[in-house]
């Protein structure tokens, strides 16, 4: 595996660091360089840069004004796949949103909405398609089948490539009271082009673990190691961190420790 | 009922603190209720951290010099009360939050002349972002962007003219400097406007008199001459006034009926 790229999120509060650093190859992009970011040029002339950014949710069709902004993004940061979540977090009417990701109920008509919505984007990018899989944190009983069993229908689909993030899975395994790697087993892992890793922590209100801006476990980076290699065509491994409250400090001491135990 | 339409009775469980009390929600018993709201407050908790750090980033930035943190309210009593009201995207809900900010930044001890003049812009930008927003274009609509050719001029919901004492402006690129005391600011009266675009971006420009008197005027039923009229100016400013606050997202052309 020494041959994969490992990787960060871009966070702007850390770009006179980042443009400085050693060991990091890629930096994934959740925002849009802003104008007056002094680091920007550098950090887009040094780093293979891939587009994370929130394009739309994919139970609807994109209209034309994302879509465009989807290429332009790509185009700007010459990213070799674009990413996008297996998210719905808003209503239809625009009314609520959730602002945070949130996955559709696992069933058939999602999927052949996910499948048909993927598709088009997919027909509008010069770019390969990965989509992420994204935690429930309860269980809805409306929902048909498995997740894993969802995705792997999405993906045959769609042939779209898999962001297979660990802690999300590593989450669900831990709410289910399932082994992760057990857990982990049950996704198309032969998909998979990118992984993320990041840390969890305790939270307030989950009163439980949930992803946080701190370091990955130990526990967490054998999970990484185990996961990249039963996934033979994963090309990156991102440190999935992205906020202000992340430290430099944090951020290149898990790099530093993922590429150790890939 | 659709899953599309299931999915949309979830999502407003989370983000409707009301809804999710209801017996429409409860009666459904489509997830467990305690898991459901240790998430609801989960997430009410990252989307006023994520909007708080935003909107507030100058506040945020003189915390070094005022001691208090605008994201600090997050972990007190207080934001913990508003959570059984709360509706994510709110207006109202970003209210009560923006006011809880602003009374903690404002309690701080050290004197910063024009706090609360910036607290005020702070607030005014969250509460404005606030409210539904258009996530994707009706294909058939996304010619028109509000633009003209129907109906006549009015003021868009929840736009905002701050008057402040102190020119803002000209001090908020210094404030977030890394500086151990707080810049000067010059006291002089001035307008902001604050506005959003139907896709929730929000924008600041300087208000003019002839902003001031569109703003008031422009109630989706006076003509273009009749405002030109009660502001006191000529049609062609008016008309250039009203194409900079159809830009801006303050006013739209109301498509009559």
């Amino acid at each position: 595996m020494s041959d994969i790229s490992v990787g960060a999120f871009y966070n702007p509060h850390l770009g006179a660091e980042l443009v400085r650093a050693e060991g990091i190859d890629h930096l994934a992009m959740a925002d849009p360089p802003a104008a007056g970011d002094p680091w920007w040029p550098k950090i887009h002339e040094r780093y293979t840069l891939l587009l994370h950014d929130y394009l739309g949710q994919l139970s609807e069709p994109l209209d034309e004004r994302s879509i465009q902004r989807a290429r332009a993004l790509a185009k700007l940061y010459r990213s070799p796949w674009v990413a996008e979540h297996f998210q719905c977090l808003h209503t239809e009417d625009g009314r609520y949103t959730l602002n945070y990701v949130f996955p559709p109920l696992y069933t058939e008509e999602f999927l052949e909405r996910f499948v048909r919505n993927a598709n088009a984007l997919k027909a509008r990018l010069d770019q390969p398609l990965v989509m992420e899989n994204i935690p429930r944190f309860f269980d809805v009983k409306a929902s048909q089948m498995p997740e894993p069993v969802w995705l792997r229908r999405f993906f045959e689909a769609t042939e779209t490539g898999f962001l297979l993030d660990l802690p999300h899975v590593w989450l669900e395994a831990h709410y289910r009271g399932l082994e992760p790697r057990a857990w982990l087993a049950e996704f198309p892992l032969e998909h998979v082009v990118e992984l993320h890793v990041a840390g969890v922590e305790q939270d307030d209100d989950l009163k439980g673990p949930w992803i946080a801006p701190a370091e990955p476990t130990d526990e967490m980076l054998e999970f990484t190691a185990h996961a990249a290699a039963v996934c033979p065509q994963a090309k990156a491994v991102t440190f999935d961190a992205f906020s202000p409250s992340l430290s430099a400090d944090v951020l290149f001491r898990s790099v530093e420790r993922i590429r150790r135990a890939l | 009922m659709s899953d599309r339409a299931l999915q949309d009775r979830v999502i407003r469980a989370l983000a409707d603190a009301p809804y999710r009390a209801s017996t429409e929600w409860r009666g459904r018993a489509l997830a467990d209720p305690e898991l459901v709201e240790r998430y609801a407050r989960f997430l009410a908790r990252h989307f006023y951290y994520e909007r708080i750090v935003h909107f507030f980033k100058y506040s945020r930035a003189l915390a070094r010099v005022t001691g208090r943190r605008p994201e600090a309210v997050l972990s007190q009593p207080g934001f913990d009360a508003l959570l059984p009201t709360v509706v994510l995207g709110s207006r109202a809900s970003a209210q009560a939050v923006a006011g809880l900010v602003v009374d903690h930044v404002a309690g701080s001890e050290t004197r910063i002349p024009y706090l609360a003049d910036l607290l005020r812009y702070e607030e005014a930008m969250m509460v404005v972002e606030a409210g539904p927003r258009v996530w994707r274009e009706d294909p058939e609509q996304a010619g028109e962007k509000g633009g003209r050719g129907r109906g006549q001029a009015e003021k868009v919901e929840g736009t905002v003219l701050l008057e402040l004492a102190y020119d803002l402006p000209a001090v908020l690129p210094s404030l977030l400097q890394p500086q151990t005391s707080a810049p000067e600011c010059p006291p002089r009266r001035t307008q902001l406007l604050v506005a959003r675009s139907p896709h929730g971006r929000v924008a600041v420009a300087r208000g003019t008199a002839a902003i001031a008197a569109v703003l008031e005027l422009a109630d989706g039923k006076r003509t273009l001459a009749e405002l030109a009229e009660g502001a006191g100016i000529e049609v062609a400013e008016i008309e250039d006034t009203l194409q900079g606050l159809v830009d801006l997202g303050a006013v739209r052309f109301s498509t009559g009926s």
